[in-house]
């Protein structure tokens, strides 16, 4: 009877145990179901200029493009190292101006259509046509040719050893030509102006990645779902909602009230203020820096700005000072305009700080007793620094050499456009890499004729700013490649600091928060926040 | 000695037994309106002889939360909270007297000729008026100071332009009231110009509801004034200006210190100015004054 009994009490527990087991089994194949249904909240105030990826250029344009556009490679998580994503191969020659792709034949757009060498050179020659913000990319392409179709051949007008990487940049997605075509879109060399598909791109997304536009409503949110025929590793989450959220403290606490997942724009002195076992705070060294530049030629200066004039600021300016009260000391000094991990920046001496020596350097200039000059700069808030905060900080270290700040702060639209016309002498600006690579520097900040910075300063006019050796310089970076080119772009930068035009002030950290139960979160140099790659669990 | 000459030394006369035989525990607000008001003038006069700290210079460690050695604390620049928020004081006071000497002066005239003359220059100066009025004041002045551009002198010409025209109207109603009076139809009857008539036998009796409404506005002039600077269309960076300085602490929300000491003084200065308002409309028309 007792062994009888055991073996009943046995058998009744081994059967509870399976029962409690298979309920728990079942109750997690069923939170694993939820969690892979789940949306994810990312509060975040939104920049988007468009949802057209030939005309899109803003930080949250980047996320969308990553998620929705497939490009024809990427980057992986090291942020350096080139990685097929459309293509499976490539083939660069020897002289680096002609670079053939071989497509994924499993590659389809969302709506179950092939990716063809088409739609890539449908979409390349868009983005080059359309002229819109990152129309740069393509200034160097020459032609491309369908060798069949999922093999295509891009040649470049000069060597371009940075080729690979620009491919990689979110606005080189691939779009489905003939979807878009049929809405309005085209890649002649009209395109400018007879491209009629931006308003249709606001409601709707012709990509292969894994994610689709849901919906976008300006001001308020940016609705992805996840692609379901998607040809890759499929997303992590069945949607994602970007909220627009105006600043870091209602982003955080949406944060801590559980209204959103995600926020990736507070700033460091707000996440030292925040205690709550529920958000985590990862705090990256980013590539983003913000920088004060001159532009000599820009009428409005009360004096020329001379480069002992230049430097003698320079100087004055107190940049540990800067990111200390900027950012909390979340941050880190950035030598040249190239920032700090990319191509050419290693070794290059850091920014210093002798008011003694500057006031000797305005002396000698002839301005002894100083002078009032204006600080124009965009008032708004970039990541994590409030630019209203280090104009003031500037203010107070070029103060102690006697330069006296009027500081005019502009909404961001004002001043983007005076600081081309009509020109401002002294402002500060910002500054996000498009992808991993030193070129696209050289190109917006180099002292080269006809680049946007070298035609705010004045080359060729302005004394000591000739451009002629550095773009020397750049076309043997661009045609060079490992040591040879970093070598290379070591001399732009150091060019760059003596030049004296930008002063990089802060490379801030990027804080990345977000609730304990995401994972997945990392930066990306090309991509800001790869939303693919993230798992609510 | 003329109607109006007997009025205004019997007023006089009785001014100080008058106020005097009203003081009572009703009149505690009134009181510490006043010494609040006195405080801040005097404030905003010596605090360059007797402040500890430069108000745009570095007086400590960045965002300190309020200490022995920082009442207020210091703000995100390392700057003294508490020394900014005095200095703030001149802003503040400044430009709420800039705003109600202009305004009250363009208004005023503008209300008693159109009072006086009447007819068409009435109805055009009344009509300006209405238009303005219609518009809600920080519309209008947000309108005004985005156009002409952000800055304190902008900041008082919007506020001066939305001003006007209270006191247009209230004059015009005064002179309405007073030109009937015997002593006016004494003046016309004596020969005496239109303009005499005006500036020396109807205005002089016209300005109790204008002090008392003067002193009402000066905090509304402050908070409209602070609400601009708040939004980016008044004193900018880095004047210790009282609505600057809260925009500045709202962009740090989690160091409250920042805003705290701004947000303090409008809130006090803005009060004692109702509380004086208050008293000075009980006494200059006792009607007005509620039985207990």
């Amino acid at each position: 009877m007792m062994a009888t009994g055991n073996i009943w009490r046995r058998g009744l527990f081994s059967a509870a145990s399976l029962m409690i087991m298979g309920a728990s089994a079942a109750l997690a194949t069923a939170g694993a179901a939820r969690a892979a249904d789940s949306e994810i909240v990312v509060a975040r105030a939104m920049d988007l200029n468009s949802l057209d990826p030939a005309r899109a250029y803003c930080d949250t344009c980047q996320i969308y493009l990553s998620a929705v556009y497939d490009t024809l490679l990427t980057l992986a998580p090291d942020n350096k190292t080139i990685v097929p994503d459309l293509a499976t191969s490539w083939e660069v020659s020897p002289d680096v101006t002609t670079f053939t792709f071989h497509l994924n034949p499993a590659a389809t757009f969302s709506d179950g259509t092939p990716v063809t060498a088409t739609d890539v050179q449908w979409s390349l020659e868009r983005l080059k046509n359309i002229k819109g913000g990152a129309a740069y990319l393509m200034d160097s392409l020459k032609s491309i040719d369908i060798k069949d179709p999922h093999t295509l051949v891009i040649t470049t007008k000069t060597p371009n050893s940075e080729f690979l990487g620009i491919l990689s940049a979110t606005y080189v997605g691939i779009i489905n030509s003939k979807l878009a075509m049929a809405h309005g879109a085209n890649d002649a060399d009209t395109a400018s102006t007879t491209d009629t598909a931006d308003t249709w791109f606001l409601s709707h997304s012709a990509g292969s990645g894994a994610f689709t536009l849901q919906s976008y409503k300006a001001d308020d949110a940016l609705r992805l779902k996840r692609n379901a025929s998607y040809w890759g590793k499929k997303a992590q989450v069945s949607g994602v909602i970007i909220k627009q959220t105006a600043d870091a403290v209602t982003q955080a606490q949406m944060l801590q009230s559980g209204a959103a997942d995600i926020a990736m724009q507070i700033d460091p002195d707000t996440a030292k203020t925040i205690h709550d076992a529920n958000i985590v705070f990862t705090t990256v060294p980013s590539y983003n820096y913000v920088y004060a530049a001159f532009s000599p030629i820009a009428k409005g200066s009360p004096v020329p700005l001379t480069h002992d004039v230049r430097e003698a600021m320079a100087l004055a300016i107190d940049y540990k000072g800067a990111i200390d009260f900027t950012v909390g000391g979340a941050g880190n000094l950035q030598p040249s305009a190239i920032p700090n991990g990319f191509p050419g920046t290693a070794d290059l001496p850091a920014p210093v700080t002798d008011v003694a020596k500057a006031k000797a350097l305005l002396a000698k200039a002839g301005y002894p007793n100083g002078f009032k000059i204006g600080l124009e700069f965009p008032a708004m808030d970039v990541y994590g620094i409030d630019i209203s905060l280090l104009a003031q900080k500037l203010q107070q270290d070029l103060a102690k050499i006697n330069v006296s700040l009027v500081l005019k702060p502009e909404t961001f639209n004002v001043w983007a456009g005076d600081i081309d016309s009509p020109g401002v002498p002294f402002t500060i600006g910002f500054f996000a890499p498009d992808y991993f690579g030193s070129a696209q520097y050289a190109q917006y900040f180099g002292m080269m004729a006809g680049m946007p910075w070298g035609k705010r300063a004045g080359v060729g006019t302005t004394p000591g700013l000739d451009g002629a050796a550095e773009l020397a310089t750049f076309n043997k970076a661009l045609a060079a490649a490992g040591p040879a080119q970093e070598a290379a772009y070591k001399e732009i930068g150091l060019q760059m600091i003596a030049d004296k035009i930008i002063l990089p002030i802060v490379s801030p950290d990027l804080v990345l928060a977000y609730a304990k139960d995401i994972s997945g979160m990392r930066y990306s140099a090309c991509c800001n926040l790869p939303l693919a790659e993230i798992v609510k669990h | 000695m003329s109607v109006h000459t007997i009025v205004a030394v019997g007023l006089r006369r009785g001014l100080f037994s008058r106020f005097a035989g009203r003081v009572s525990w009703r009149s505690a607000p009134v009181i510490l309106g006043a010494v609040i008001i006195l405080a801040a003038i005097v404030i905003a006069i010596t605090i360059p002889w007797w402040s500890p700290y430069d108000p745009i210079a570095l007086a400590g460690r960045r965002l300190q939360p309020p200490s022995l050695e920082h009442w207020c604390g210091t703000d995100a620049l390392g700057r003294d909270v508490l020394v900014r928020t005095l200095y703030g004081t001149r802003y503040s006071l400044t430009i709420a007297a800039l705003v109600l000497a202009v305004g009250v002066s363009i208004g005023t005239l503008l209300g008693a000729v159109a009072g006086f003359v009447g007819g068409l220059l009435d109805s055009a100066i009344m009509r300006l008026a209405d238009i303005t009025l219609s518009f809600p004041p920080i519309l209008l002045a947000m309108a005004i100071a985005a156009s002409l551009g952000p800055g304190l002198v902008h900041t008082a010409v919007a506020l001066i332009i939305v001003w006007w025209p209270i006191y247009a109207r209230l004059m015009r109603a005064q002179v309405l009231n007073v030109k009937g009076l015997d002593h006016v139809d004494a003046a016309v009857v004596s020969g005496a110009m239109p303009g005499r008539i005006l500036f020396k036998h109807i205005v002089p009796l016209c300005w109790s509801p204008i002090l008392v409404n003067m002193t009402m506005d000066v905090g509304q002039v402050i908070l409209l004034a602070s609400g601009l600077s708040f939004i980016g269309l008044g004193a900018q960076p880095p004047t210790p200006e009282w609505g600057q300085m809260i925009a500045e602490g709202a962009g740090s929300f989690y160091s409250w210190w920042i805003a705290m000491g701004p947000g303090l003084a409008i809130f006090l200065v803005s009060l004692s100015f109702n509380f004086l308002g208050d008293g000075v409309r009980d006494f200059v028309d006792p009607r007005s004054r509620v039985s207990t």
